[in-house]
C-alpha cells in the first residue's frame, strides 16, 4: 500500500497545483450524496409492499435515522481521524473514505435486499458516515497549503462540490431505481450497489491526483503578506492546543448557529411556499432545486469573497443580513409575495452554505496551517449537534404551536423569529472572536517528511 | 500538464454539470 504514503504523494516537479481541486472535487461530489439521501425514503417504505406501503415496511420517520446517524457520524469521524489525517497524508485519507463511503452503500443495499434496518444504519450511517467525515476533511489542509494566496476560494471550491453532491446523487439515484426496477423489484438494493461502485471510481481518481505540498514550496511571484489582519496567525497552534482555546468554541459555536438557522429554513421553506402562499407541490420541488443552487453558489462565492473581506465581516454579513432576512420571511409569506420569498431564502441559502465553506480559511487565519485538517474535523462535531439538534427543536416548537391551536402561518412565523434569534447569537459569537493568545503556539515540526527540496519544485 | 489538468477538471465537470442541469429543469417548475 505504499502508493497510498505520504512519502509518496509530495507533488512531483511540474505538478500543478489547479490539480488538486478537481481531486478535491471528485471525493466532496461523491459524499455530497448524503444530502440525497431521502430520494431513498419513499421507495424504502415500499420494499414489500411495492405499489403502497405494506404493515412490515419501514415507516418514513424510522428512514429518517439513516441521515442523523451519517451525519453524527460525519463529524465524529472528523473529529477522531483528523490528527491521523495530517499524519498519514490526503490520499491515504481518501482512500479510506472511498472504501468506507462505497462500502457502506453495498452493506445498506444487504440491508434493503434482505429488509434488515440495522444493517442499513450500519452500512449508510455508520460506515458511510465514517466515510463522509474523512472525505470532508481529507482535502481541507492540502488546499490551503497549495493556495497561501487564496485558501477561501480553494476550499470553497471543493465545499461547493459537497453541495453539488446532491444535484448529481438525486438524478442518479432516480435514474438508476427506473432502470433497475422490477414488477416486483422497486431497484433500492442494485442502485445502492451500482452507486457504491460509481462513486468508489470517482473517488480514485481523487485519490491518484492529490499530491501534498513539497517543504518550501509557494507559489510563483507570491509573497507573503507581512503587514495582515491581528485575526491572522503567522504561528502555528496543534489541535490539541485548538480546543483549549475560547476561539475554537466561539466558532463552534458560529458554525452551530448557522447550520441550526439554516437547516429550520430548509425544513420550513417548502411547506410554508405550499400551505401558506398556496403554490402547487410540483412548483414547491423546483423550489427546492432552487435551494440547492443557491446553496451550492453561496459556497463558492462567500468562501472567495472572505478572500477579499477578511473571515471575520463575512461572517458578520452572514449575521446581521440573515437575521434581517429572516425575519423578513413572515412579512413575504403574509403579503403572499412569492418572488420576494423566493429572493428572500435563495439569498439566506448562500450564507448558509457560505457559512460551511468559509470556516476552514476561518481556522487557518487563527491557528495557522499545520493541523488545519484536525482542528476542522473537530470543529465540524458543531455540524452533528446541528443536524441532530436544529430538526428536534424545529419539530418540538411546530408541535408545541399546534397543541395550542396556533394558525400554521403564525407558528411558521415564531420559527422565523426564533432562527433569526440564532443568528444574533451567532452574531456574538462571531463579534468575541479576537487573536489566540500566543501561550498556545507551539514550535511545530512540519508534519511532511523531509523531502529533497531540490527536486520537490511543483509549478 | 495542461491536457491533464483539462482531463481533470472534465472528469469531474461532466458530472457536476449533469447535475446542475438536471436540477435547473426541476426548478423551472417554479416559474411555470
Amino acid at each position: 500500500m505504499s502508493f497510498l504514503d505520504r512519502d509518496r504523494t509530495i507533488a512531483e516537479p511540474g505538478y500543478s497545483r489547479w490539480l488538486v481541486p478537481p481531486a478535491a472535487l471528485a471525493i466532496h461530489m461523491c459524499i455530497g450524496q448524503a444530502y440525497a439521501f431521502s430520494v431513498f425514503n419513499l421507495p424504502m417504505t415500499k420494499l414489500i409492499g411495492i405499489t403502497k406501503a405494506a404493515p412490515e415496511d419501514w415507516k418514513a420517520t424510522t428512514l429518517a435515522y439513516v441521515f442523523s446517524v451519517a451525519i453524527v457520524l460525519l463529524g465524529l469521524s472528523a473529529a477522531v481521524f483528523g490528527t491521523w489525517l495530517e499524519r498519514v497524508g490526503p490520499r491515504m485519507a481518501m482512500f479510506a473514505s472511498a472504501c468506507c463511503f462505497g462500502g457502506g452503500f453495498v452493506v445498506a443495499a444487504l440491508g434493503v435486499q434482505t429488509h434488515q434496518f440495522w444493517l442499513v444504519i450500519l452500512g449508510y450511517g455508520v460506515i458511510g458516515g465514517v466515510g463522509l467525515g474523512l472525505g470532508y476533511i481529507s482535502p481541507v489542509s492540502t488546499l490551503i497549503k497549495w493556495f497561501p494566496d487564496r485558501p477561501g476560494m480553494a476550499t470553497g471550491m471543493a465545499i461547493m462540490g459537497f453541495g453539488a453532491g446532491a444535484m448529481v446523487g438525486s438524478p442518479l439515484a432516480v435514474n438508476l431505481m427506473k432502470y433497475f426496477a422490477t414488477p416486483t423489484n422497486l431497484g433500492v438494493a442494485q442502485t445502492m450497489v451500482a452507486m457504491g461502485g460509481i462513486y468508489f471510481v470517482i473517488m480514485m481518481f481523487g485519490v491518484f491526483t492529490v499530491r501534498v505540498v513539497p517543504p518550501g514550496w509557494k507559489p510563483a511571484g507570491w509573497t507573503a503578506p507581512t503587514v495582515h489582519s491581528k485575526l491572522i496567525t503567522d504561528a502555528q497552534v496543534t489541535a490539541a492546543n485548538a480546543i483549549k482555546t475560547p476561539q475554537f468554541w466561539l466558532l463552534w459555536g458560529v458554525l452551530f448557529l448557522n447550520v441550526s438557522a439554516g437547516i429550520g429554513v430548509l425544513q420550513t421553506a417548502s411547506p410554508i411556499i405550499q400551505q401558506v402562499m398556496g403554490v402547487a407541490p410540483a412548483a414547491a420541488a423546483g423550489f427546492v432545486g432552487l435551494l440547492s443552487i443557491f446553496n451550492m453558489l453561496g459556497r463558492f462565492f462567500w468562501s472567495s469573497t472572505s478572500d477579499k473581506i477578511g473571515r471575520k465581516p463575512t461572517y458578520t454579513i452572514y449575521f446581521v443580513l440573515g437575521a434581517i432576512l429572516y425575519a423578513l420571511i413572515p412579512t413575504a409569506a403574509g403579503a403572499k409575495s412569492v418572488p420576494l420569498f423566493v429572493i428572500v431564502v435563495c439569498v439566506i441559502m448562500t450564507m448558509y452554505g457560505g457559512g460551511f465553506a468559509t470556516i476552514p480559511a476561518y481556522l487557518r487565519d487563527l491557528f495557522g496551517t499545520v493541523q488545519v485538517g484536525a482542528i476542522h474535523g473537530r470543529l465540524l462535531t458543531a455540524w452533528s449537534a446541528a443536524g441532530v439538534v436544529g430538526p428536534l427543536l424545529i419539530n418540538f416548537m411546530r408541535d408545541y404551536q399546534e397543541e395550542r391551536g396556533v394558525p400554521k402561518a403564525q407558528a411558521y412565523n415564531t420559527t422565523m423569529y426564533i432562527l433569526a434569534g440564532f443568528l444574533v447569537l451567532g452574531f456574538i459569537c462571531n463579534a468575541l472572536v479576537s487573536p489566540v493568545d500566543a501561550k498556545y503556539n507551539q514550535p511545530v515540526k512540519d508534519p511532511v517528511p523531509s523531502a529533497n527540496p531540490a527536486t520537490a519544485r511543483a509549478a | 500538464m495542461k491536457a491533464r489538468i483539462a482531463i481533470s477538471w472534465i472528469i469531474v465537470g461532466v458530472p457536476l454539470i449533469w447535475g446542475f442541469s438536471q436540477t435547473v429543469i426541476k426548478s423551472l417548475a417554479l416559474f411555470q
